[in-house]
């Protein structure tokens, strides 16, 4: 098992005036397995991605990434623990505007120490993988949103981490892109047998997943495994559960 | 492709937004150092401070500098490293440790002060000299400037941008420290617009605020006449003074602001206009969360004018301070001494006119309207009467008189308007009224003849009756009554002062020394005040402009939705030009408004003039001031043009 939390709690506030967003969540995580976690605003399921990738720490609980509880680690050790095991996609790209394209998507491989051949070839294979080669010497401001969100994700890939925490990655894009996207994750997933997790609300972008992870008040509602289903067959199913959860569909941003 | 390469890279193509802190600071750095330069250079230190002691201003002018650059350096520290959260939280997320991202910091912000520092220093060499120029042109000192460059001045700027640098380190270390990753990511989306609705409270505190300054402004206008009446309240009525304009101007900021703005919001009900959408809505809210900045900027903005306006007065004043108080070239004591100069000055093949006249000291009765002290319930006070008949240029009617050597300082202790009855008494019954029918600031006789009073010129025959009636004399040595003073024919120039400036020869005061003492006192005092006030301007300037780069980056998206609902880049200009007068406009008002009541309180302490050189004063800081809005609003544009 790659990741694995356990009794996760996460409350806001000070003592005479809390929130509590996450009431004691366990969660597991294979070696090369692409969750989806899905749930109402407000269900606690960014708070969960963050806590589970280090961004924001627990209240309670404790996490394992092979093994080891990073929810004790300090500050150095927290930082090598991302350097090596954790890559992120942002719904709003997060790349740095005064970087190309491929500076952009090197800057993790900057703070290691490889030979220069080694991360031409890293960057040759995952730009080629997602389709982005031929913009590497834009500027993030040239390139549309779709591009920028394979960027970002080429990001997260090139240093081949063991997981990617992507938070709503196809949030600002249309369905065209977004489809690409997750395509493209999807196959980098059973290429580089990397974990995904990603928080969606879009029940087309998890039925692309192997697991769906469903949030309800801080609590894990259900979950759903495509196992050997359709995709198609994956997304009516996702779709009943959400409308189950509450609230019709279109309410559940 | 090295992180450092990288970093590099990054922050090259981020010097854009650098370009103006990275200009203000190489100007600051040269500031300094020229100053440092002047302090220390003993050659142009001797011509300065010959008959000036005044190397403790300069001093101190160095050390207020410092203050300024330390402070504006640290605020503007803080700006950038909040703007640019994003990219240390990125750096944090690919797995840099704290320690790494603090080494970038230092990096980037040893190339900045650094370069900085050698480019000041460098332009601090050459305008050193221009600077030298300019100060001994204020002072009126004729002399060739030969400026050295000096490796001791260089040393201190250095080290005290070493430590400024040290400084912005412990600074920059503790926002890392304090910051958690979440909230770096978060940073951006939590605006400091967060609008809380406009409570009763704010309307209340609003109209205080503004109350609260009227209330300070009005406490100036009165506070020399009140003191007079009790000198010890004097430092009470400043301190209340001060304490009411500034927690006023904080609360005008905090509340007034956004309580006026929200009035002209509601007045339109509901039918904004982009123009409001882009100042008034959007300033509202900001102005209360920068209220400490903003109250500070005024201040502070308040504090230079003012001092620059009264040095200014006094410098501006110089020449007819003079002409009140020393109106003829060369004062002696006697005929003989006159003769003695007439012989020595002939003989170099000068002419001198003669000046001897006669005058009387004699009391006049105190009125409510003469005399504003209470001189422990005098009757009567002593005061130089003048015949007409003596002093050229006069012809005074018989009922009649004319008052020399007026200023306002003056008008503290005895004031004669125009129309004013004057009645001179022996004290034993005899009494003699004339009407004041003309003042005039220019004196006829020297301070110290006329102990520094007005003079009352009358009619000779007024003044013959008087003499009849001379009151006996009971004060304990002989009043002066004798004028022995000569002009230079053809003016007074420097050589001979110096022909006539020997030990051996008798005694005399020359209007020349004084005029050089004076100007030379007052122009170093304008120079140092102005060269702060300059270095002030250039940084609160600063601080402003990049607020407002803040601002704009914050509101890039709502360009964007103005831009595609249809309005013209033109349009969106408006309301962000709007914005600027705003922005720009109330912290320098409140600030202008503060220094011409400060001003107006107690100009006349330094000279005799008051409102052109506060008005030229306010117009250059009101100019270069706009410029930075004017920056600002370019900044705007450019992102506005981009925004689609």
């Amino acid at each position: 098992m790659l990741l694995k939390a356990t009794d996760i709690k996460k409350s806001y506030g000070n003592k005479f005036n809390r929130t509590e967003v996450l009431k004691g969540i366990d969660i597991n995580l294979n070696k090369g397995e692409f969750v989806s976690i899905m749930g109402a605003s407000g269900s606690g399921k960014t708070t969960l991605l963050n806590v589970l990738s280090s961004i924001d720490n627990v209240t309670g609980g404790h996490i394992y990434i092979d093994g080891v509880d990073f929810t004790t680690l300090k500050d150095k050790k927290l930082a090598d623990f991302r350097k090596n095991d954790l890559g992120f996609i942002f719904q709003d790209y997060n790349l740095l505007d005064t970087l190309t394209v491929k500076e952009n998507i090197m800057l993790p491989l900057s703070i290691r120490s490889m030979s220069k051949r080694e991360a031409e070839a890293q960057f040759d294979s995952v730009a080629g993988q997602l389709g982005i080669s031929n913009l590497a010497a834009k500027y993030p401001g040239q390139i549309s949103g779709g591009q920028a969100q394979r960027t970002s994700a080429a990001r997260a890939f090139i240093h081949q981490p063991k997981i990617i925490f992507a938070d709503e990655p196809t949030g600002a894009l249309d369905s065209k892109s977004a489809s690409d996207l997750l395509k493209k994750l999807q196959q980098l997933n059973e290429t580089l047998n990397t974990s995904i997790l990603m928080v969606t609300h879009d029940a087309t972008a998890a039925s692309f997943s192997h697991r769906v992870i469903f949030l309800k008040d801080g609590q894990i509602y259900t979950s759903l495994t495509r196992g050997e289903m359709s995709q198609d067959a994956y997304y009516r199913e996702i779709l009943d559960t959400q409308r189950v959860l509450g609230g019709v569909v279109d309410e559940a941003e | 492709m090295k992180l450092n390469n990288l970093v590099l890279k990054n922050f090259v193509r981020n010097l854009n937004n650098y370009g103006l802190y990275i200009f203000a600071l190489i100007f600051s750095v040269a500031l300094f150092f020229s100053l440092l330069t002047l302090t220390i250079d003993e050659a142009a230190m001797e011509e300065i401070t010959t008959s000036t002691p005044m190397t403790a201003l300069f001093s101190v002018g160095s050390v207020t500098v410092v203050i300024i650059i330390i402070l504006f350096v640290m605020f503007a520290n803080m700006i950038f490293i909040k703007r640019r959260h994003k990219e240390l939280a990125l750096f944090q997320l690919i797995g840099m440790n704290r320690r790494k991202i603090f080494g970038i910091l230092l990096l980037e912000n040893f190339i900045i002060y650094f370069g900085s520092l050698i480019g000041g220093i460098l332009l601090g060499f050459f305008i050193s000299r221009l600077l030298l120029m300019l100060l001994l042109q204020i002072m009126r000192v004729d002399m060739m400037v030969e400026m050295q460059f000096s490796p001791t001045a260089a040393l201190i700027t250095a080290a005290v941008f070493v430590f400024i640098f040290i400084v912005l380190m412990i600074q920059n270390y503790v926002f890392l420290k304090r910051s958690s990753l979440i909230k770096m990511l978060k940073l951006n989306k939590t605006s400091e617009s967060t609008g809380k609705p406009i409570g009763k409270l704010t309307i209340v505190f609003g109209i205080a605020g503004i109350l609260m300054i009227a209330l300070g402004y009005y406490m100036s206008q009165t506070m020399f006449d009140r003191a007079m009446e009790n000198p010890v309240m004097l430092p009470i009525y400043m301190v209340s003074i001060l304490f009411l304009t500034i927690l006023g101007t904080y609360i005008t900021f905090k509340c007034s602001v956004a309580f006026v703005l929200n009035m002209v919001r509601k007045s339109k009900n509901g039918h904004v206009n982009v123009n409001d959408v882009l100042s008034v809505t959007s300033v509202m809210f900001k102005m209360r969360s920068n209220a400490f900045l903003l109250t500070a900027i005024a201040v502070i903005t308040a504090i230079s004018i003012t001092a620059m306006s009264l040095s200014y007065i006094t410098y501006y004043s110089t020449d007819k301070m003079l002409d009140s108080r020393t109106p003829y070239d060369y004062t002696v004591n006697s005929t003989e001494e006159i003769d003695f100069y007439e012989e020595l000055l002939n003989e170099e093949g000068y002419e001198i006119d003669r000046m001897e006249k006669s005058f009387m000291h004699y009391n006049v009765a105190t009125t409510e309207e003469n005399t504003k002290v209470e001189l422990d319930n005098l009757e009567s006070i002593g005061l130089v009467i003048a015949s007409d008949a003596e002093f050229d240029g006069f012809d005074v009617s018989e009922n009649e008189t004319h008052v020399t050597g007026t200023m306002a300082i003056l008008d503290m202790f005895v004031s004669f308007k125009e129309g004013d009855p004057v009645t001179f008494t022996d004290d034993k019954g005899f009494e003699r009224t004339v009407e004041v029918t003309k003042t005039m600031e220019e004196g006829i006789l020297p301070a110290y003849l006329s102990f520094g009073m007005p003079v009352l010129v009358v009619d000779d025959a007024v003044y013959q009756q008087l003499a009849e009636h001379q009151p006996e004399s009971n004060a304990e040595y002989e009043m002066p009554s004798e004028l022995y003073a000569f002009n230079i024919a053809g003016g007074d120039n420097q050589e001979v002062f110096e022909l006539m400036d020997d030990e051996e020869n008798p005694e005399f005061t020359s209007r020349i020394q004084e005029y050089n003492e004076t100007i030379q006192m007052s122009g170093m005092m304008a120079f140092i005040v102005g060269f702060l006030g300059f270095a002030f301007l250039l940084t609160s300037g600063c601080i402003l402009y990049f607020k407002q780069i803040d601002e704009c980056e914050d509101e890039k998206g709502s360009y964007k939705v103005l831009r595609k609902l249809g309005f013209s880049q033109g349009e969106i200009l408006k309301g962000l030009a709007l914005k600027m007068i705003i922005s720009f406009g109330i912290p320098l008002i409140i600030g202008l408004l503060h220094s011409l009541f400060a001003v107006k309180s107690g100009w006349f302490i330094f000279g005799i003039e008051m409102w052109t050189p506060t008005l030229i004063v306010m117009g250059a800081y009101t100019v270069l001031y706009s410029i930075f809005a004017l920056m600002s609003l370019g900044y705007y544009r450019k992102v506005v043009r981009n925004s689609i």
